[in-house]
């Protein structure tokens, strides 16, 4: 069976083996990486399907890794952030990381995020560039006439509604900041941006989910951003 | 070399011209070049004579500085330079226009706070105490003098000596003009010399004396006058300070009179107060009309032993004259011994002449004021004259006329010729025979006399007490400036404020345009101006040149001294700086405009008065400030300890079971069947996430404990707060129906989101904990005027009212039984205030009907303009 292969970057070793151990456990192929210019040479030369990056390691800023690895693959890259790297964690997101994970975490959060990211590579293999049509569970949102339905029925979204939507399907499983999404949107990041981005999302959630207190669609990543998720 | 260690100053002291002190001091320091010392000739007066060059040689020269024609000690080349070793020839001379220091002392002075030590010359008539004593001797006045202290403070002084026939053989051999001295003379400057010397090396044998403690209980008092004669007290009774080792004050007494003084007169007075102040006095100014009771009140007050006077103040002008001060003093204070000091002009008695500052306006202004009083006078008396009222009601309308013209005119003059004039009038127009000179009657001389003198005595006395109603009123004023002074720096709260208000009573007092920098760390900031033009207080004046005037603030601020327009020391400044410091701490530097017309000496001391208190108050502010600092910093270590000691109790607990359990799993895993080992497992992980739980807290606290905690807000939307803080404790909850209450949709609020989900978290985490399970929890969200309120309510037991109050200190855990085998550290609470607080919210908890808890928080609501 042709399972993926998973490059572990982490310095601490415990936490390694803990990660090497679940991957193992749960039949992942996996290499694994104490350093970030270690981690560069492996991607390399290994080509992995994932990368698990710890952003705290000795030789580099984990967000350095990300900026020098996205400049030839767009391998998935979820980071793993002790707390007091909250901020660098944006950062990384903002450099072209899809998720992260924030230490402590469980081995069931580990295991949720990487069948997000496999879902999101899955989508990215089957559907080269930009199609004409996206499809996730109910929602279908056909690019060419600028129309969204849901269950087969056209949702009734204002323009902006209607851009937030199109910019989190294209982006489907990677996690986006406040900053990128009202960069895309609004074409600035000011303060009053993020909170009318908080205001059409939740319109927005409301037009689009069933119960909008535990979602389907949307993800909330409080105090980082949102992302769609790939129903199956 | 250490750049903080004082230069040493060596001076090579000598009682006559021709003795050899540059050539002793040039030897010296070809001693200390052959030691491998950096030696710098600094400056050396032309010498011709073959020995001094020969000892030049081989030694590096700082070239002269040329200014206006006339060499000149560069100092800024010889700082740049930083020899080891520096000589200069000849202390006491005065520099020349454009330096920066108008006396070479002070050149020196500045070489040695940059720790590198000079060599250099003294004369014996250079010593400011000595000079009058060496002027007798020898017939010269020498104007380049230096201050005794120089003198006493140098760390080492060569005597160069030699017999006086030896050195007049000398002189007859060169041939030198001054040959004309005689061996009498010689020995006397000689003696004076040795005695200077011996004199100081007893001082120095009692270091610890001569600090401020004064072991006699003499205090001697120099009365400052503008008199050019003032400067020979003075110096007595510096030399006699010194003597006795007393206390050494010197007086002014500002009389009414002072105002009008020759500018002539006002800057000699400025001399001789800075003379005294170079011999170490105190100068202390008095008001007053009466001189002799203003010194013998102070003579009082402050325990004066001796006075020193001039012999012009004791002797009688004539007979019938006022007694003369040293009388009246010693009638006032017969206690204290009146030292009485022949001076130079003796014979022809100082007076201090007036300015002339009256103009013929003034005159002729002052003039038609008498006659048109007179005038007025002589109206009514016809008038009386007419209606038949006797002499005796005329006489009193000219007596009260010449009152008038005293009060209306600003001299005594006036009142006199008033005076004549009325009698004279008098006489004309109403005693028989009419219009003429010519009386009648015997008695009408006496009339005319006694008239003359009411009149005069009367007016005399009017203007007197005009006078000095002026002056208690200018008193009145200083006093209340400096009152007010006080008040405003003990109400002022901040630097800026306490600078702002110094600024605003020196504008006050002086009327002039200022400026004051601010000092820290040996720093200057950037000037802020004020101006005396109270119209447009920032208006930036004209004439200041930042440039120059920069550099004269930072001498200041450096050298502890003052410095600028009216000092010695860079005076070309258009301003006069002064330091604000409190002993040896400067913290800041002020300068006021004095280019023009000099501070007199009353504003200079009470200007001193003000900004020794500033200094004063900017100390306590700056103490204050360390004191709080100190005290946050003793707090946190507190808290520090206090956390280590719970955490480290706490902590032990869930470690022993982890560590416990996961040794027995690893040592006798074959031993335990699935069923124990499951439970093993779920232990070790439950009391992990525990721990989890706890750092989570434990770090949040520290934050806010050490005042980092820096919110990261962004406007958010509360529901997606809530959700987010109920996927988080979903689990943990599940034995407690949870439900959401949106009472308000769409309350945005400005919040660090991460700390708002603890805080929510929290406060579910002590319902589920401390409630029995099925008891359910209700969130509402709502909007209550301008706020957004979350209440968390739970239909537990509710908490008493006595735990209420205490609920949210640090460290308290209630005493409620229900909470599952572990203690809580009593952090979750006291972390839901300080960031509820943080938020600019509030928090309290109340009952829940039937029973229960209501925990309810407060956040301010954000309204937001939506980007369509």
């Amino acid at each position: 069976m042709n399972k993926l292969q998973i490059l572990v970057v982490e310095d601490d070793a415990p936490v390694r083996n803990l990660i090497t151990t679940t991957l193992k456990a749960h039949d992942y192929r996996f290499i694994a990486a104490a350093a970030g210019e270690a981690a560069v040479m492996e991607t390399a030369s290994h080509n992995p399907d994932i990368i698990l990056l710890d952003l705290g390691l000795p030789d580099m800023d984990g967000v350095d890794v990300i900026t020098r690895i996205r400049s030839w693959s767009n391998v998935p890259i979820i980071v793993i952030s002790a707390r007091s790297e909250d901020s660098s964690k944006i950062d990384a997101l903002d450099a072209g990381a899809d998720d992260y994970l924030t230490k402590p975490f469980s081995v069931d959060e580990l295991l949720a995020r990487l069948r997000v990211t496999q879902r999101r590579l899955a989508l990215i293999q089957s559907s080269n560039s930009q199609q004409a049509v996206f499809v996730n569970g109910q929602l279908r949102i056909d690019f060419a006439s600028g129309c969204a339905y849901l269950n087969e029925e056209e949702m009734r979204l204002t323009p902006i509604e209607y851009k937030l939507l199109c910019l989190l399907a294209q982006n489907t499983g990677k996690v986006l900041t406040h900053k990128f999404i009202t960069q895309n949107v609004w074409g600035s990041s000011w303060e009053n941006d993020v909170a009318s981005l908080r205001v059409f999302m939740a319109t927005l959630r409301k037009k689009l989910e069933k119960a909008p207190g535990s979602p389907q669609y949307i993800q909330t990543h409080i105090g980082i951003g949102y992302r769609m998720l790939k129903i199956e | 070399m250490n750049q903080h260690q004082k230069g040493h100053l060596k001076i090579f002291f000598s009682y006559a011209d021709s003795i050899g002190k540059t050539q002793a001091m040039l030897k010296a320091a070809q001693t200390a070049r052959l030691q491998g010392i950096h030696v710098l000739v600094g400056y050396m007066a032309p010498h011709t004579s073959p020995d001094t060059l020969l000892l030049l040689e081989g030694l590096e020269q700082l070239p002269p500085l040329i200014m206006e024609g006339r060499e000149e000690f560069d100092l800024d080349q010889a700082l740049s330079r930083r020899p080891e070793l520096i000589l200069i020839d000849e202390l006491a001379h005065s520099n020349g226009k454009g330096c920066r220091h108008r006396r070479r002392c002070q050149d020196i002075d500045e070489l040695l706070k940059s720790g590198i030590d000079v060599y250099t010359t003294v004369l014996i008539g250079n010593i400011e105490s000595l000079q009058d004593a060496v002027a007798s001797i020898t017939g010269i006045t020498t104007w380049e003098r230096i201050p005794d202290s120089v003198f006493d403070h140098a760390d080492q002084v060569e005597l160069i000596d030699i017999e006086p026939q030896e050195l007049i053989q000398r002189l007859q051999e060169t041939n030198t003009a001054s040959s004309q001295i005689t061996v009498e003379q010689l020995t006397a400057l000689r003696e004076i010399a040795l005695r200077r010397c011996a004199d100081r090396v007893r001082r120095l044998s009692e270091p610890l004396r001569r600090k401020n403690s004064f072991h006699t209980d003499e205090h001697i008092l120099a009365c400052l006058s503008s008199a050019p004669s003032n400067g020979t007290i003075i110096r007595t009774a510096a030399r006699m300070a010194r003597a006795f080792n007393s206390q050494f004050t010197a007086l002014f007494v500002e009389t009414p009179d002072f105002g009008v003084a020759t500018a002539e007169n006002k800057q000699r007075l400025r001399d001789n107060q800075r003379l005294a102040e170079q011999l170490g006095a105190t100068i202390e100014i008095v008001y007053g009309e009466d001189v002799a009771y203003q010194i013998a009140e102070f003579a009082r007050l402050s325990s004066v032993t001796k006075i020193v006077l001039g012999r012009s103040a004791v002797t009688r002008r004539h007979l019938f004259g006022k007694p003369s001060l040293t009388d009246r003093l010693l009638s006032y204070a017969p206690e204290v011994d009146i030292h009485i000091i022949p001076d130079q002009s003796a014979g022809r008695t100082y007076r201090p002449r007036r300015a002339r500052i009256r103009s013929k306006y003034h005159i002729l202004l002052n003039s038609l004021k008498s006659v048109g009083i007179l005038s007025g006078a002589t109206g009514l008396s016809l008038v009386f004259y007419h209606l038949g009222f006797t002499n005796a009601n005329i006489i009193m309308v000219y007596i009260l006329g010449v009152l008038l013209t005293s009060i209306a005119a600003s001299h005594q003059i006036y009142s006199l010729i008033s005076s004549v004039a009325s009698v004279v009038v008098f006489n004309y127009l109403f005693t028989d025979p009419r219009f003429s000179l010519t009386a009648y009657e015997p008695g009408y001389p006496v009339t005319f006399v006694v008239m003359f003198l009411t009149a005069y005595i009367t007016g005399t006395f009017a203007l007197r007490y005009k006078k000095q109603a002026g002056q208690s009123a200018k008193l009145a004023y200083r006093t209340k400036i400096l009152f007010d002074t006080d008040q405003l720096l003990s109400k002022a709260g901040s630097r800026e404020e306490i600078l702002n208000a110094a600024a605003a009573q020196i504008i006050k007092l002086l009327g002039r345009n200022m400026v004051i920098f601010e000092a820290t760390d040996s720093t200057l900031s950037e000037p802020r101006l004020f101006s005396s033009d109270t119209s447009s207080p920032t208006a930036i004046q004209p004439p200041y040149d930042p440039e120059k005037e920069l550099a004269t603030a930072k001498w200041v601020l450096k050298n502890n001294h003052t410095a600028g327009a009216t000092t010695d020391t860079l005076s070309d400044s258009q301003y006069l700086y002064l330091a604000l410091r409190v002993r040896e701490r400067v913290y800041g530097v002020v300068g006021i405009e004095a280019r023009q017309n000099p501070l007199d000496a009353s504003e200079y001391s009470i200007l001193l008065s003000i900004l020794s208190e500033c200094a004063l108050a900017l100390e306590n502010e700056k103490n204050a400030r360390e004191k709080e600092s100190a005290a946050i910093l003793a707090e946190r270590e507190q808290l520090r300890a206090n956390l280590l000691r719970t955490i480290s109790h706490d902590l032990r607990t869930p470690l022993t079971t982890i560590s416990g359990n996961a040794s027995n799993l690893i040592s006798n895993s074959s031993g335990f069947d699935e069923s124990t080992k499951q439970r093993l497992y779920s232990d070790i992980y439950n009391d992990s996430m525990w721990l989890i739980d706890l750092v989570e807290n434990l770090l949040y606290a520290t934050r806010i404990e050490e005042g980092r905690m820096q919110l990261q807000t962004t406007t958010e939307l509360l529901s997606e707060i809530i959700d987010e803080a109920l996927q988080h404790i979903r689990r943990k909850a599940a034995a407690h129906p949870l439900s959401v209450v949106y009472q308000d949709d769409m309350l945005l609020v400005k919040a660090d989101a991460k700390l708002m989900v603890q805080v929510i978290v929290n406060i579910i985490d002590n319902a589920v904990k401390y409630t029995p399970p099925g008891a359910s929890i209700t969130i509402t969200q709502a909007k209550s005027g301008d706020l957004a309120e979350i209440r968390i309510a739970d239909t537990g037991r509710g908490i008493p009212d006595e735990e209420k109050a205490r609920l949210f200190d640090m460290f308290y855990c209630g005493t409620n039984k229900i909470a599952d085998n572990r203690r809580s550290l009593g952090l979750g609470l006291y972390l839901c205030k300080a960031i509820v607080e943080a938020h600019g919210g509030t928090i309290h908890v109340a009952d829940n009907q039937p029973h229960g808890a209501v925990f309810c928080f407060t956040l301010p609501l954000e309204e937001v303009i939506l980007h369509e």
